[in-house]
């Protein structure tokens, strides 16, 4: 089974306001581009005879989250993204260093044995004003959002 | 001869960079990011130094290379002016097409990954000084104009992410055949070992430059600003012992390989 723990920040995400200015400024996007959010996505994955994962994602928050700075939203298997914006996930498409060290933290020091894998990518939440949302976005995923021979990017509908 | 060093919000390397330069012969000043970009113009040469140009937010060199001032450094490329990117700056220039300069982003510079043995031994923001060996023959670059191949120039590098990754399988034999991998990591006696520590991040064979097709834009993460002084240089370095502490470093011969291109161009 897959934990999804989505993080945001509480306080001004200034990553997330320099790329929609470079986006509406820079690169032609300014009617296009209504909003910009970000978070991160923690994907974990543990062993199915986990009785209660609620609860176990809640303790994987408390280690992987900072609660005085940023809040999180925790489901098991599937991710159900609210309407108004395209949700991009962009990912390494090669070794992720933070990955592989948050789990081996959570396995090895703090005691998490059921923890098979753990992911980490970003997901950018694009509200557009265009005919084809979707098109767009992969537009701006591959226009900006990613490198392609480092990073991969998904629309998540 | 005028170079300008372009500052971005977040450069942190301008002024030993323009002191370095001037070191070299070259006169210059920092330009910064939003001034009108067809002052650019009146520049010989474009020296984009390290730093952390907007924080490295989205992925380092990504904000800085849809800047205007990029469009118009472009232009000048076109022209057939030298450009350098150090660090930041080469990061920039790889983000922005401009190196390797096939026609699109054909590299990434992702995080380092050390390895040693074939185990991974370290990852992550590294500092130490580097040597590098010439790989291209005399004149085939503006920033190692005046180097030949073989030649081995020492500086030191402070970076996370110069790791020359690309998913394009083709493109290092391309490099390799129109020689554009201008410097590789080696040991003290040129020796090209694969693994850390003379690989120190893990770039694809070796690579700490690379130029353009056409020559005129190099991009290194090495700092050849911060090794242009002998009194830059390691305690146990010769030059250094010798006594003279305004003496020429060996990074400086970056710099003057530029001011030789431009006068040759002209």
């Amino acid at each position: 089974m897959k934990i999804n723990l989505r993080v945001s920040l509480k306080i001004p995400d200034a990553e997330a306001a320099t790329v929609k200015n470079t986006l509406r400024r820079r690169m032609g996007y300014g009617a296009v581009l209504a909003e910009l959010g970000k978070e991160r996505l923690w994907s974990i994955d543990v062993d199915d005879s986990v009785a209660d994962p609620a609860d176990l994602a809640r303790r994987l928050a408390r280690e992987l989250v900072n609660e005085n700075k940023e809040s999180y939203k925790a489901t098991v298997d599937s991710i159900d993204f609210e309407d108004g914006y395209v949700p991009v996930k962009v990912g390494l498409r090669i070794e992720d260093a933070e990955a592989i060290s948050a789990q081996n933290r959570l396995r090895n020091r703090l005691g998490f044995d059921m923890v098979r894998s753990v992911e980490r990518s970003s997901i950018w939440k694009l509200s557009l004003r265009a005919e084809e949302p979707e098109r767009t976005a992969e537009e701006i995923a591959e226009g900006l959002l990613i490198n392609p021979h480092k990073d991969y990017y998904e629309i998540m509908r | 001869m005028k170079v300008a060093v372009i500052q971005f919000p977040g450069t942190n390397c301008e002024h030993e960079t323009l002191v370095a330069a001037r070191s070299a012969g070259l006169a210059g000043e920092i330009f910064r990011w939003n001034r009108p970009a067809e002052e650019l113009t009146e520049f010989d040469g474009y020296i984009i130094p390290g730093g952390f140009s907007y924080q490295d937010r989205l992925r380092a060199g990504a904000i800085a290379s849809k800047e205007p001032v990029m469009d118009a450094l472009r232009e000048e490329a076109e022209r057939g002016k030298p450009i350098i990117g150090i660090c930041n700056g080469f990061q920039i220039l790889t983000e922005s097409g401009l190196l390797p300069g096939l026609g699109g982003v054909d590299v990434a510079l992702a995080s380092n990954v050390m390895v040693s043995k074939g185990e991974i031994v370290r990852r992550g923001f590294y500092c130490a000084w580097t040597t590098l060996r010439c790989e291209t023959p005399a004149r085939r670059c503006s920033g190692s104009f005046i180097l030949d191949k073989g030649d081995l120039v020492s500086m030191p590098l402070a970076h996370a992410e110069g790791n020359l990754v690309t998913a394009d399988e083709d493109l290092m034999e391309r490099l390799n055949e129109e020689d554009q991998i201008v410097f590789r990591y080696c040991d003290e006696g040129g020796n090209v070992e694969r693994e850390f520590p003379v690989n120190v991040n893990g770039s694809r064979e070796n690579i700490a430059g690379i130029c353009n097709p056409e020559g005129n834009v190099l991009g290194l993460m090495p700092h050849p600003e911060r090794s242009s002084f002998a009194w830059q240089l390691p305690p146990t370095d010769s030059a250094k012992s010798a006594g003279d502490m305004t003496a020429p470093g060996p990074g400086r011969r970056i710099f003057e390989s530029m001011k030789r291109y431009i006068e040759v161009m002209r």
